[in-house]
This record gives structure tokens, sequence and C-alpha cells, in this order.
């Protein structure tokens, strides 16, 4: 018996079809998977405090580093912060330490944050499945995930009106795993969002369940009113000991 | 008005937005992360590279290439060697007004790296190969099938007026062969200068 040619013909174009699309679909596709995930907010118990029992907390410092290497911090970055402590209900206001008003006689805690983040895109590997990818034809697309690491590690200090110190620290990674067509910038900003939130989230949690020792009765106002902070040079290395040139001031001819 | 100082106006135009554009020096420094895509369109005019006495054919014309390319990694590397290593695909149209009037087109995957530069100005070096069809094959005595192969290699410069816009200038070198597919496959060498835009999102 013969095959009929037209109806192999439609066969070959269905195939090719669900072929094109299966690709096209998969090839496209992108998660993130959360290596550290957050369960303490659901474990949180609510905690209350009077409104006359919050203080002000000041932000002194807010530091950010990248693999290692300190960085300017973003405003998005550390607006999300500030929102993120603001949320906890246990501080009246939140004020950035440049904005701060010192004022006399008023209980206050005083915040320095480190956040530090680790990106790693395995550049590598991307470089080395990229040139697979391409010398595929792209045919290899769906059957070939790329992978973006990113790291968040929160140090939040909290110092006290009388001086006592509480130290936080939360932890949060996760990947994004795409398909080369389903790269955007966006999928690495889902990425950092999402670890940022967990991470966020974990420091948040552990700060209500300190809401005792900071609300405002919880301590007297140290007599003196007078805070002492130590003040040291910065450590000098000594691959950065090149001379600094000084230019005396030019006299000036009455 | 006759056309000449129309193509003046518009000239003239031109010059005034690339220098207003150029003056922005500030925001220009393009920020390409992991998934960053470039649409480029490139055209340039194909010289003949004879290599051997064999090579007897001097074929020429334009060339037009219009390109898609994502960025893969963030910045890496060290030193003058930091960049970004970028895939794409190519669709290649040649012209062949030498020896004979005919055609080209070519479907190629490629491979970019794109140096950090100083920022706004970036060289890359990229790499390029897949299918090409021509009718010149056949009615020459280096390429005997019409279904060929071409390979690219080249680098060029990328002068970023907006983040987002660059102009470019290189300099490729292309073969045409068939793979040893069909007899005789001598190839084609050619030269290819070009100048193009890139839109980067």
């Amino acid at each position: 018996m013969n095959a009929n040619p037209s109806v192999d013909r439609h066969r070959l174009s269905t195939l090719v079809c669900c072929g094109l699309i299966l690709c096209a679909t998969t090839g496209c596709s992108r998660w993130i998977e959360m290596t550290d995930p957050s369960t303490e907010m659901d474990e949180r118990t609510p905690h209350i405090i009077a409104r006359d029992e919050q203080v002000p907390l000041i932000v002194d410092r807010i530091r950010t580093t990248r693999n290692g290497s300190p960085q300017n911090p973003s405003v998005e970055t550390e607006q999300r912060i500030l929102n993120s402590l603001a949320d906890i209900g246990l501080f009246s206001r939140l004020t950035p330490g440049n904005e701060s008003v010192s004022v006399s006689g008023e209980k206050t805690v005083r915040a320095r944050l480190l956040f530090d983040e680790a990106v790693d895109p395995h550049a590598g590997a991307a470089a080395w499945k990229g040139i697979i990818i391409g010398a595929s034809m792209y045919l290899l697309t769906p059957f070939i995930p790329l992978e973006y690491d990113y790291t968040a590690h929160l140090s939040l200090e909290l110092e006290r009106w009388d001086g006592q110190i509480k130290r936080y620290e939360s932890h949060s990674a996760g990947t994004a795993r795409y398909h080369l067509f389903g790269a955007t910038p966006i999928m690495v900003d889902e990425l950092k969002g999402h670890v940022t939130e967990s991470c966020l989230a974990a420091l948040a949690s552990q700060i209500a369940n300190d809401t005792v020792f900071f609300s405002a009765s919880s301590a007297p106002l140290s007599v003196s009113g007078i805070r002492s902070v130590s003040v040291k040079p910065r450590p000098i290395r000594p691959s950065a000991s090149a001379a600094i040139h000084i230019s005396a001031p030019t006299p000036v001819e009455p | 008005m006759t056309p000449s100082p129309i193509a003046a106006l518009i000239a003239f135009a031109v010059v005034l937005s690339f220098l207003r554009m150029t003056c922005q020096a500030e925001d220009t420094v393009p920020h390409l992360t992991v998934g960053s895509q470039e649409i480029s369109l490139s055209a340039g005019y194909l010289i003949s590279v004879r290599l051997t006495d064999q090579h007897t054919t001097k074929q020429s014309g334009p060339a037009v290439m219009p390109s898609w390319a994502m960025v893969l990694t963030d910045p890496i590397g060290w030193r003058w060697l930091r960049g970004q290593l970028m895939l794409g695909a190519e669709i290649v149209y040649i012209q062949f007004q030498e020896p004979q009037l005919t055609h080209g087109v070519g479907f190629t995957p490629k491979i970019k790296w794109l140096f950090e530069g100083t920022g706004r100005l970036r060289p890359y070096v990229e790499f390029a190969g897949g299918p090409f069809y021509t009718d010149l094959g056949g009615q020459i005595p280096e390429e005997s099938a019409r279904f060929n192969f071409i390979l690219t290699a080249g680098g060029g410069l990328s002068w970023f007026f907006t983040p987002q816009l660059s102009f470019n200038v290189g300099y490729r070198f292309h073969h045409i062969s068939n793979a040893g597919t069909r007899y005789p496959n001598l190839g084609l060498n050619a030269s290819l200068p070009f100048g193009g835009f890139s839109f980067y999102f």
C-alpha cells in the first residue's frame, strides 16, 4: 500500500509546528529557586506596643558590599530597608542619620546596617553553554538552562538610648534558572527582590521578638545624655602608601 | 526647493542631533546586564581577497547585516580584557555586483565579546558562522555549489550616543565555501568594512 504524500506532508508540518512551539515555550522559560526559604515569617507571633512606648529610630549608617568590595548604597535598596524597618511598627518614626535632629532628653535607637550581597552569574558556564547553544543554531536552547545566583546577608546593629547594643543577622539566597530566550534584566531584578525581601523579613522577625527591649519604658535615659564614640583612622594598606601631594598656600602679595 | 538643499538640510539636522546627543556625556555610559538585548543593523561593502593564485574571481558588492544579540554575562575578565559575552544571530545579505549581479543570503549564529573600553567607547570582537545560499555558486571557478557556509571574524568599535544607542564601525573577514560537499571548493574570501547602529534594551 502506498503512503499518501499529502498526509505525510501534513504530519511532517504538524510535527515541525509542535517542535517549534515546544522550543519557543520552553526556550523562553525562567524560574527562581530560593535556596534559603525563610520560614520565620509564618512563625512570627504578633507583638503589641503602645504608641507612647515607641521611640524614634535614627539610621546612622547603611553600608553595602558586593562580593566583598564596598559599594555606594543604591537609593532603592536604602529606601527598601528603611521601609522594612518602618513596617515593623516598633519605632515612632524613622530618621536617616544625615537628617537627624538631636533632641535633648529624647530616647532614641540608633541603627547601623551592613548589607552584603554576593552575585554569581556563572559567567564561565554561561559562556560555554552560549557557545554550544549558538553552534547548535539555537536548537539546544530548551535543553540547556543557565543560572544566576544571588545571596544577601544583612547585619543590623541597634543601639538603645542607654548604650546597650543588640545585633541581628539574616541570610537569604536564590538562583534564577533560565533558558536563553527567557533572559531579561528584569529576571535579575526579580531574583534580587525576592532574596532581599526574604532577608528583610527574617530580620524584621528577629527585631519584632525584642519589642520589650526597645519600648520606651524598658530603660531610663542615661543621666549625662552624652554619647561617646570612638574615633580612629582607617587602616592604610601598605600598597596604598603613595605620597599625597600637599600644596602649600601661595603667599598673596599685598 | 531642489533636492540638494533638502539633502543639506537633513544632513544639518542629523549633525545637530548628533552633537546634542554627544554633549549629554554623563548619561551615556551603557549599563548592560545579563539579559540585555541588542538589535543592530550594519551595512558595508565586500572587497575581494584572493589568497592564492587559483583564486581569480574579484567578487564585490554591498552587504547588509541585521542582527540580534543578548548579553550572557556581567563584566568579567581583568584589565583591558574585561568585558561581556554576547550571543546572537545575524542575517547576512550580499549583493554581488562583480563578477556578475548575483545575490547571497545567510543565517549565522554569532558570538561577540564586548570590551568595557572607556564606557562610551566599547571595542568588540565577534565570530559568526552558518549556512549561506548564493546564486553566484556554479558560475565561478572557486565555488561549484549554491548552498554554502559563511564564516566571519572581525572586530569593531561601538560609540554610545545614549545608554541605548550606539554607532558601530568595524572590519570583518568573510570566508564562503561549501565544506567539501561539492568540488571545486576553493572558497571565496573577502574583506568587509562596515558601519551601523545598535539599539540596546
